[in-house]
């Protein structure tokens, strides 16, 4: 066998390998997308968004409640997030520029990152839920926050690093205050990122489970009061899917396939966002 | 002889450990173009970035010695930065333009100083832009980016918003070094004609472009100022023969 040959049998198995790798990644992913949106459409009906549950075992009612609830942790969640992350975000990349506090809280940030949810979950429910002796929507909100935290941090960093040193210097020959080059200057600049940023970091947390199931719990009637328990799609959706009912399960499958639609939009929303910022 | 804008004496300055700047002794004399050059790493440019205090920025820098300006040390603790920094302007390698409109970026400075009415910023902004003779090409988009405009035209945009404030000294920092032969000419044209209103330092590693445009040379080597004069004296009989060897090309 000559040279050339061996060559082509070694490209050949390579190629076939790599995509087989990413057949079989694919297949899963379309499996699970498509098995969501065929069983999820079936489930679909206006009832699912203006009525609340119905009592177990009986046909009809909506996730109402899950809805509202779902808005309203994730709302709290990135009022509370975002401005904490952005701002220790501005605090690495601007004040703390080049110290080594900064680089460390970078690499906590990091790990942060990546810290199983659930951890996060039971952390606030010994911080907000034991004291108080009951679930409540608030504890939620902090347990989706403290995971937004660190991802809105470290691209508010990233991003505001991009921006080049010498636009910070061309503002303070003006006669800038450093505080009014950061929020005139720097932050316009970085605009664009930070705000793909936060869009990630909600997309990120709109389908967390664990972390509410010890926090904010469910409800299975309607509320605003986040003082108390709050339904949420997730958990709706593992107690529906756990549950003996059919149409339970039809239900959980809608919901899965509204939850799903809602975070494809904000990630595309957010891909968008930086080709329109970088590609150009 | 000329009115002194400002007197550079003994100044020191220090990067840390680093001795950047020896004893400088230096006039600049009003409404005139004084051009700084000399071999990289000379101190040409820390020099420039004294007079609007630049090196504040970042720990560790310390001067000794005075810059008088308006009869005050400008090196003085009780010396407002802000307000020093509208007197004197700075303008940079690159261009700067911040991520906003042309007009913004124009008005940037003026918003600083608390100007809010748009009819005085329309005016000043106009004013501004005629003065770096950029108005023409703008005028009819001063809502668009900054961004949009070509790297002759931010740096001109970028000495109309130091020009808006109305200072009294304007500082080049090499500012064509990033720029085509034709907006260099642009910019040199300019200088000459600033010189008018406002007193310039400008850096330049160009001697041709030092020759050119300016009234006055500095050159320093290693941190120390070897021969300052006027322009045509130094480039044609410099009193020192290090002077003599950078000129005509013998090292640098």
């Amino acid at each position: 066998m000559n040279i050339e040959k061996k060559r082509r049998i070694k490209n050949l198995a390579a190629l076939t390998l790599s995509s087989l790798a990413a057949l079989s990644g694919l297949f899963w992913l379309v499996f699970i997308l498509g098995d969501v949106l065929v069983h999820g459409i079936r489930g679909l009906s206006i009832d699912l968004f203006l009525k609340d549950p119905a009592p177990p075992g009986i046909e009809g009612g909506g996730l109402r409640n899950a809805f509202v609830g779902q808005l309203l942790i994730t709302g709290m969640a990135t009022l509370i997030g975002v401005p904490l992350g952005v701002l220790g975000g501005t605090f690495l990349a601007e004040y703390a520029r080049g110290r080594r506090i900064s680089r460390l809280i970078s690499i906590v940030s990091d790990i942060m990152v990546s810290v199983p949810s659930i951890v996060v979950g039971t952390f606030v429910y010994a911080i907000m839920v034991k004291p108080l002796g009951h679930f409540n929507g608030w504890a939620g909100a902090v347990a989706l926050a403290i995971i937004m935290i660190p991802v809105v941090l470290r691209t508010t960093e990233d991003m505001l690093s991009m921006v080049p040193w010498t636009l910070r210097e061309a503002a303070f020959a003006l006669g800038a205050p450093y505080y009014k080059v950061i929020i005139q200057v720097v932050y316009r600049g970085a605009a664009t990122g930070i705000l793909t940023g936060i869009l990630l970091s909600i997309a990120r947390v709109a389908g967390e489970t664990a972390p509410l199931l010890f926090t904010s719990f469910n409800n299975s009637f309607f509320s605003w009061n986040m003082n108390e328990p709050v339904a949420s799609l997730t958990v709706t959706i593992f107690q529906y899917a756990m549950g003996p009912y059919d149409s339970w399960h039809a239900q959980a499958w809608a919901a899965s396939l509204v939850i799903t639609v809602f975070i494809l939009f904000i990630t595309v929303l957010g891909r968008l966002l930086l080709r329109w910022r970088f590609g150009k | 002889m000329e009115e002194k804008e400002i007197e550079v004496k003994e100044l020191n300055f220090y990067y840390g450990q680093v001795h950047a700047l020896k004893n400088i002794n230096l006039p600049v004399y009003k409404h005139m173009v004084t051009a700084l050059i000399g071999p990289s790493g000379c101190g040409k440019t820390t020099l420039l970035r004294c007079f609007n205090r630049m090196h504040d920025l970042y720990p560790g820098n310390r001067y000794t010695g005075e810059i008088i300006f308006k009869e005050k040390n400008i090196l003085g603790d009780d010396i407002d930065l802000i307000d020093l920094r509208s007197r004197i302007g700075m303008v940079f390698q690159k261009p700067t333009p911040f991520p906003m409109s042309i007009f913004d970026n124009i008005a940037y400075g003026l918003k600083l100083r608390g100007i809010k009415k748009r009819s005085e910023l329309s005016e000043r902004v106009e004013r501004a832009l005629r003065h770096a003779a950029l108005w023409d090409e703008v005028k009819d988009k001063l809502n668009e980016s900054a961004y949009a405009l070509s790297g002759g035209q931010q740096q001109r945009l970028v000495i109309a918003r130091a020009l808006a404030v109305e200072p009294e000294v304007l500082l080049f920092d090499e500012p064509t070094s990033a720029l085509d032969p034709i907006s260099t000419a642009k910019i040199e044209e300019l200088a000459v004609q600033l010189k008018e209103e406002v007193t310039i330092i400008i850096v330049t590693h160009n001697m041709q472009q030092a020759a050119r445009i300016s009234d006055w040379t500095g050159f320093l080597m290693l941190g120390e100022l070897i021969e300052f004069d006027r322009t045509d004296k130094i480039f044609t009989s410099p009193s020192q023969k290090l002077t003599e060897d950078y000129i005509t090309g013998r090292f640098g």
